[in-house]
């Protein structure tokens, strides 16, 4: 049931009756929260208590879907305050504003720009995924038309900014089957707008002017019946945004405070690229669901902001791992250079990489990202599986015109194995990358000429 | 891991002997070593050599807390006794302690609000020690709402599921365990556990490794507090290599050393 003894029996009429057939309220309480007796045995329970443990049994944060086809994306469902106790689980969606108050071509050009913020790293796509048309001109026939123009040229999800409902109800026909978001349901027009809202299925951001008109205003629309909510306290400032969003978490995930249980947008206020990123990347890593930048569109200002996203989302029980069984040339090897083998672990990776002193090849071998010694004595790091690496998948023996593979001292066992069924002679290197600067040094023209 | 050490209490002899002469020495001397050996509070008892009155708890935690920061546990159900030791403690006191009888409730827990203090709450009542863990839960939830309608923040409670010696009531050792577990549920945020710990091993042979055996298996069922011997070495180490392997703690390789130093 998800609610503590105390918790239910807080709700419970306490009037000992015992017709649930436990001898006092307190008793049915601890069997209610084991799960072992209904609430409907209570003859007096109040709609409250019974909401109450409703409520309970839901998740702290609502999941939201956003966007349609291959930007369709799902929002909020987080369960953790710290990334490192689980994971975070939904990617905070990245909005680029784009104002209806530009003409035509400008709205064009922008949104060109915006379409372009499509990254690879590290093997995987990472791009900004909505745009956020806002309404600065204040005029409705306007924004449907920076609307029409944008929906368009990009694919990308939309955020629809205006608190205008006349203008939020024209721009919706013709872009409500793509799902956007409206934003927002205040204080003076949310009666209105949630009305639309749910005419078009659309999710709804609900705007407060601080954390108790936010509360307020939430429990209100779902007083309308509608759920499909996006929240915003209002905070524009970096260091309220960050108090809010962590009070906004906290209350979801400590206390299942209802009114929170959405997720949450955010809007980057800093006046140049450089503050804009510094808050974007905060938000990022402190719960936001969606931020919203309005400066920043240049792609060597992007990349950060979504490298930061892809890290902060990065799922913690995993380990990192590098792209396994290729040749990775550091510097500028020529056939002499030396050719280390390690594992895909990225933490052994990179210490090895970051101890190379000059140009040579590694080739990561795919140990489901587990250590050297990790992966050797779970037989994922032996000499028949290296050696089908190295000469099938790779491309190593056209780069070199010597025969030699160097491993790690730690696993100097496996080299007679290794000799054998590569064909390659194996050098024993230093137990540690740290002494790698040393081998190359001194002992690398040696070995190549053994 | 909270521990409270159990040594200033009149029932041994050097502390029966100091209250009686009115000699704070050896009282100070064993607040200052159970703290250095890791003691978070000092249990404060007056024992059988004199009688439990308000003029010696208050003369005990003046002698004590002269000496060291940490706060006393005040192990009396002399109420009176109880109020004289929080009009003199610094700091949040502990009250040891409260059953679940109704006037045994009314008495202590309005001085455990008024002094912002904590207070050990045995799963109890005037029947006796519950057999079964079920009736100990029981009486644990009757001291939780009892409580909180008082305003106790759960982090100030203490419950004890009140251990017996394992020779004697051996059965009651597993369902002390299972009722640290439930009444981990009870409430969210949950009170914090407790045991006496020495009980568990009284008149049996080696009480030291049966005290430390138990102590790892109540930690790893949720206990969060023992009044036990802080200068006990082998048992502050257990429980030091308890709360890494329950991750409460992060490893490091002195960790023996610095749980110590918390």
């Amino acid at each position: 049931m998800g609610l503590s003894s105390l918790e239910i029996y807080k709700k419970l009429p306490q009037t000992n009756c015992g017709d649930c057939g436990h001898p006092t309220c307190m008793a049915f309480a601890m069997q209610l929260a084991e799960d072992k007796a209904s609430l409907d045995e209570c003859p007096d329970v109040s709609d409250e208590a019974r909401e109450a443990l409703a409520a309970a049994a839901a998740p702290p944060i609502t999941d939201i879907t956003i966007g349609v086809g291959d930007y369709e994306r799902t929002l909020g469902e987080e369960t953790e305050i710290f990334r490192h106790d689980k994971t975070f689980f939904n990617e905070t969606g990245v909005a680029i504003s784009v104002s209806d108050a530009a003409d035509a071509e400008a709205i064009e050009e922008r949104v060109e720009q915006i379409d372009q913020l499509t990254f690879e790293r590290v093997g995987q796509v990472i791009e900004v995924d909505m745009v956020a048309v806002t309404n600065d001109s204040d005029d409705a026939a306007s924004f449907k038309e920076a609307v029409e123009i944008v929906a368009d040229n990009t694919d990308r999800i939309l955020i629809l900014v205006s608190e205008d409902v006349e203008a939020v109800e024209n721009a919706l026909e013709v872009v409500a089957d793509r799902n956007p978001l409206i934003y927002a349901a205040t204080e003076d027009n949310y009666e209105e707008m949630t009305e639309v809202a749910k005419e078009n299925e659309c999710p709804l951001a609900v705007k407060g002017e601080d954390l108790n008109s936010l509360a307020e205003l939430a429990e209100k629309v779902k007083d309308l019946d509608y759920e499909n909510l996006v929240i915003d306290s209002g905070a524009r400032n970096a260091s309220q945004v960050l108090a809010d969003q962590t009070v906004i978490r906290r209350k979801c995930i400590n206390d299942k405070f209802r009114p929170f249980a959405f997720p949450t947008i955010t809007f980057a206020s800093g006046e140049t690229p450089a503050q804009e990123i510094a808050q974007a990347s905060t938000y990022i890593a402190k719960y936001a669901g969606i931020v919203v930048l309005s400066e920043t569109v240049e792609l060597s200002e992007m990349l950060p902001v979504l490298t930061v996203r892809q890290n902060i989302y990065n799922d913690p029980r995993v380990p990192v791992t590098v792209e396994p069984n290729q040749v990775n040339e550091i510097g500028e090897p020529d056939e002499k250079s030396p050719v280390i083998i390690t594992t895909n672990f990225s933490l052994t990776y990179y210490s090895v990489e970051g101890e190379i002193p000059s140009d040579a090849y590694i080739i990561p071998i795919d140990t489901d990202g587990t250590s050297l010694l990790t992966a050797w004595a779970a037989d994922k790091f032996g000499g028949k599986k290296i050696a089908e690496i190295v000469n099938e998948e790779t491309d190593i023996g056209d780069r070199v015109d010597h025969n030699k593979l160097t491993i790690s001292g730690h696993v100097a066992v496996i080299s007679g194995k290794l000799e054998e069924e590569s064909g390659w002679d194996v050098v024993v290197g230093p137990r540690e990358a740290s002494g790698l600067t040393n081998f190359i040094a001194n002992r690398w023209e040696d070995e190549l000429e053994a | 891991m909270i521990i409270i050490g159990e040594r200033i209490n009149g029932m041994f002899n050097d502390i029966g002997e100091a209250i009686k002469n009115e000699d704070p020495e050896p009282i100070q001397e064993w607040a200052v070593k159970q703290v250095e050996a890791g003691a978070d509070y000092l249990d404060a008892n007056v024992g059988p050599a004199v009688e439990d009155s308000p003029e010696v708890m208050k003369w005990l935690v003046e002698v004590i807390q002269d000496e060291v920061d940490a706060p006393v546990a005040l192990d009396t159900t002399n109420v009176d006794a109880i109020e004289a030791g929080l009009e003199v403690h610094e700091g949040s006191a502990m009250i040891n302690s409260t059953t679940a009888q109704p006037e045994k409730m009314e008495s202590i827990l309005p001085l455990v609000a008024e002094y912002d203090a904590n207070v050990i709450g045995l799963a109890m009542d005037k029947s006796g020690v519950p057999k079964d863990a079920e009736t100990r839960t029981a009486k644990a939830m009757e001291i939780i709402a009892n409580a909180d309608a008082r305003g106790i923040p759960m982090e100030n409670l203490f419950i004890d599921p009140l251990i017996l010696p394992v020779n004697v009531a051996q059965d009651h050792a597993p369902e002390v365990l299972e009722t640290i577990q439930r009444v981990k549920k009870l409430a969210d945020p949950a009170p914090n556990t407790v045991l006496g710990l020495s009980n568990v091993s009284q008149n049996c042979n080696n009480m030291k490794l049966i005290n430390r055996t138990f102590l790892v298996m109540a930690m790893a069922v949720g206990l969060d507090s023992v009044i036990a011997e802080a200068n006990d070495e082998d048992l502050i180490d257990a429980v030091a290599t308890a709360e890494i392997v329950l991750n409460n703690d992060v490893y490091c390789d002195s960790f023996l050393n610095q749980f110590r130093k918390k």
